[in-house]
């Protein structure tokens, strides 16, 4: 016997095509449900892989530094003798010593021997005030191997303007973030005034304009060689204050941080560690997100359950008489549960086909979102995981929605009903 | 007396009702129907003339006392045992014939035999086609049944009842919403099936023009035996 020769799924269908109007309101539901999931979390996760993404591309998978300056324990709570007893040290000042990282180029000769790692970069930074005529405004000056922190950062390809090689060959260059160059009002081949807290002034030529995607980084930071860097805070040529790291495997991130804090003795930060707070909020972004969809799935439920009392009510009769002539509870529970799967099946098949439509749709339409991060397309993360996560979802909350109706018209009394005409 | 086996009997048959006060429906009832005959239940409304119908349809489980159907002590079956009972050996007419109006008429009488499933879709058709021919219907066959008079569907519902060849055919009023015409007519195809086919019918009516007709009157009265 085919499928559609069971008298269950032929009753079923019959009761639902009986019933064209509210079973395409139930479908819809669903439709919707599974739709707005799929467009929804494929927005929210497209857009946190590109900040990710931006941000990996930004911060070092490893970023090794001098954690100078940091609370210290009192030199007084050190000594034996006084252990246990009361001790109040007030207004301790931090220990004067500079953030240096100590034998750095052994340091970078060690890591670049290590299989984990991909590339090394020193790196020194500093606080700077950037002045063009009367034009001013303070950023960061980010001291680097040029060639090194390309590498890791893949600095040339976010360039807009100018080579990244010209930092090296240009013995004053500077490469400025896109959101600097403009409110300086800085074009290529412009000279700029870099300032230093330590009272350095550089007259530098703008060789570059670059664009990480990262508002907040683009509007401060400025590309310099080290040498220029160590100029400007006025100290020797082996001074550096972080080392970072390019991992050939970024999950190992926090593994290795650990090791290197250990081996080197200076403290080790992982990306993940980095964007902690990020990733916080990123947690509480998609509980909202599945908690919005999960409550939408669980009204067109109801509207699945609403739709089948009605069916039930009016088909009273017809299961008595299925029941009197040999039908058992079971089947009847079968009749319903394929009518809100059916509902379930097709709405959800709908839904998903409407969702990545609007996916493909919204993906298209040229936005150039300017905020946190900044893109010229909104992007969609269409990981076959949200659709079939939204299908199993959908199927569950229609079958839960129609088995406790199935259940009660198979609890129906045949004899109340036919005795009751 | 040839011995002819009993179809159904009963030994002291109990009902009570508990909503909304206690009352014996049935008190000890002892009945029982022979193969190939047809029986009439009558008696005053309340008499308890249908609900022994229903208890001896296995529909209603909720009473005392043993009941024999062909053989088996219905009693000791479960309720898929039963349902699957009234599939195969008890054809139902009821006052209210409670075709599926979304369904022709000839998958309406086929309904049963699907759940059976002993045969082909192909076979099923070809017999409730013979069922409905027996039943002067079968140009009704692939109209919708809500489209039929109230006496075709009454004739139709019959042909549903026959379809498993059922060991008895039971029936509640089955005249009950028919004008006399028509009551004649399916009065003459049960009796018809009984001398043709030896079809075991037990009928509850009020109609005694009907019961008159049969082979053999039981009286309910206060839910007891008067006579049979």
């Amino acid at each position: 016997m085919s499928i559609l020769q069971s008298p269950i799924i032929k009753i079923s269908l019959r009761h639902l095509f009986a019933k064209k109007r509210q079973t395409i309101v139930a479908m819809l539901g669903v439709m919707f449900g599974i739709a707005v999931f799929i467009f929804q979390a494929g927005l929210m996760s497209g857009f946190q892989m590109t900040f990710i993404e931006q941000t990996v591309n930004t911060t070092a998978n490893i970023r090794l530094y001098n954690e100078a300056n940091k609370n210290r324990p009192s030199i007084l709570s050190q000594i034996d003798s006084l252990k246990g007893r009361l001790l109040f040290v007030r207004n301790q000042k931090p220990k004067d010593e500079q953030p240096k990282i100590r034998n750095g180029k052994q340091i970078i000769d060690i890591l670049e021997k290590d299989k984990n790692v991909s590339g090394v970069s020193p790196f020194l930074g500093s606080q700077a005030i950037f002045k063009m005529g009367i034009a001013q405004m303070s950023g960061r000056v980010s001291g680097v191997d040029i060639v090194k922190e390309n590498i890791l950062f893949n600095v040339q390809k976010n360039n807009t303007h100018g080579n990244i090689l010209k930092l090296q060959t240009i013995p004053n260059g500077i490469i400025l973030g896109e959101g600097l160059a403009d409110m300086l009002g800085a074009k290529m081949g412009d000279n700029i005034n870099v300032i230093s807290p330590a009272g350095v002034t550089l007259e530098m030529k703008v060789v570059g304009i670059n664009r990480s995607g990262i508002t907040e980084v683009d509007k401060t930071r400025a590309y310099i060689n080290l040498r220029n860097a160590q100029k400007l805070l006025r100290v020797d040529g082996s001074y550096i204050t972080d080392i970072n790291i390019k991992l050939k495997d970024i999950n190992v991130a926090g593994d290795l941080a650990e090791d290197y804090n250990e081996k080197f003795g200076y403290k080790a930060l992982d990306w993940r560690e980095a964007n902690a707070n990020i990733f916080g909020i990123f947690k509480i972004q998609n509980m909202i997100t599945y908690l919005v969809i999960i409550s939408i799935l669980i009204v067109s439920g109801f509207g699945i359950f609403n739709i089948l009392m009605m069916i039930i009510y009016e088909k009273m009769p017809d299961i008595a008489i299925l029941k009197a002539v040999g039908y058992k509870d079971r089947d009847i529970v079968k009749i319903f549960l394929t009518e809100s799967l059916l509902i379930g099946i097709v709405g959800g098949l709908l839904g998903l086909l409407l969702g990545f439509t609007m996916q493909q749709v919204v993906g298209s339409i040229k936005m150039d979102v300017k905020g946190f991060v900044s893109m010229e397309y909104l992007r969609f993360n269409s990981s076959p995981l949200f659709f079939i996560f939204a299908y199993v979802f959908a199927l569950i909350v229609t079958a839960i929605a129609g088995y406790i109706p199935a259940r009660k018209a198979s609890k129906i009394d045949a004899i109340d009903i036919i005795r009751s005409k | 007396m040839t011995t002819v086996k009993n179809i159904i009997e009963t030994k002291n048959l109990n009902k009570f009702f508990h909503d909304p006060v206690e009352f014996q429906a049935l008190k000890g009832v002892n009945v029982s129907v022979k193969q190939g005959e047809f029986a009439a239940i009558v008696g005053a409304s309340g008499s308890g003339k249908s609900t022994l119908l229903y208890v001896l349809s296995t529909l209603d489980t909720d009473y005392t006392g043993n009941i024999y159907f062909d053989g088996d002590n219905l009693s000791l079956q479960s309720k898929d045992q039963l349902a699957a009972i009234r599939n195969e050996k008890i054809g139902f007419v009821f006052q209210f014939h409670y075709l599926l109006p979304e369904f022709t008429v000839l998958e309406n009488v086929a309904m049963p035999a699907i759940k059976l499933g002993r045969y082909s879709q192909e076979q099923i058709d070809d017999l409730a086609m013979e069922k409905l021919k027996m039943l002067g219907l079968e140009d009704q066959a692939y109209k919708r049944a809500n489209k039929l008079s109230g006496g075709q569907q009454q004739r139709v519902a019959i042909a549903r009842a026959l379809i498993n060849d059922p060991k008895i055919i039971m029936g509640d009023e089955p005249t009950g919403n028919l004008d006399s015409k028509n009551s004649e007519i399916v009065f003459d195809i049960l009796k018809e099936l009984k001398e043709k086919y030896n079809q075991s019918i037990l009928i509850v009516t009020h109609d005694m023009n009907f019961a008159n007709k049969t082979d053999r009157i039981i009286t309910l009265r206060d839910g007891e035996v008067q006579n049979q």
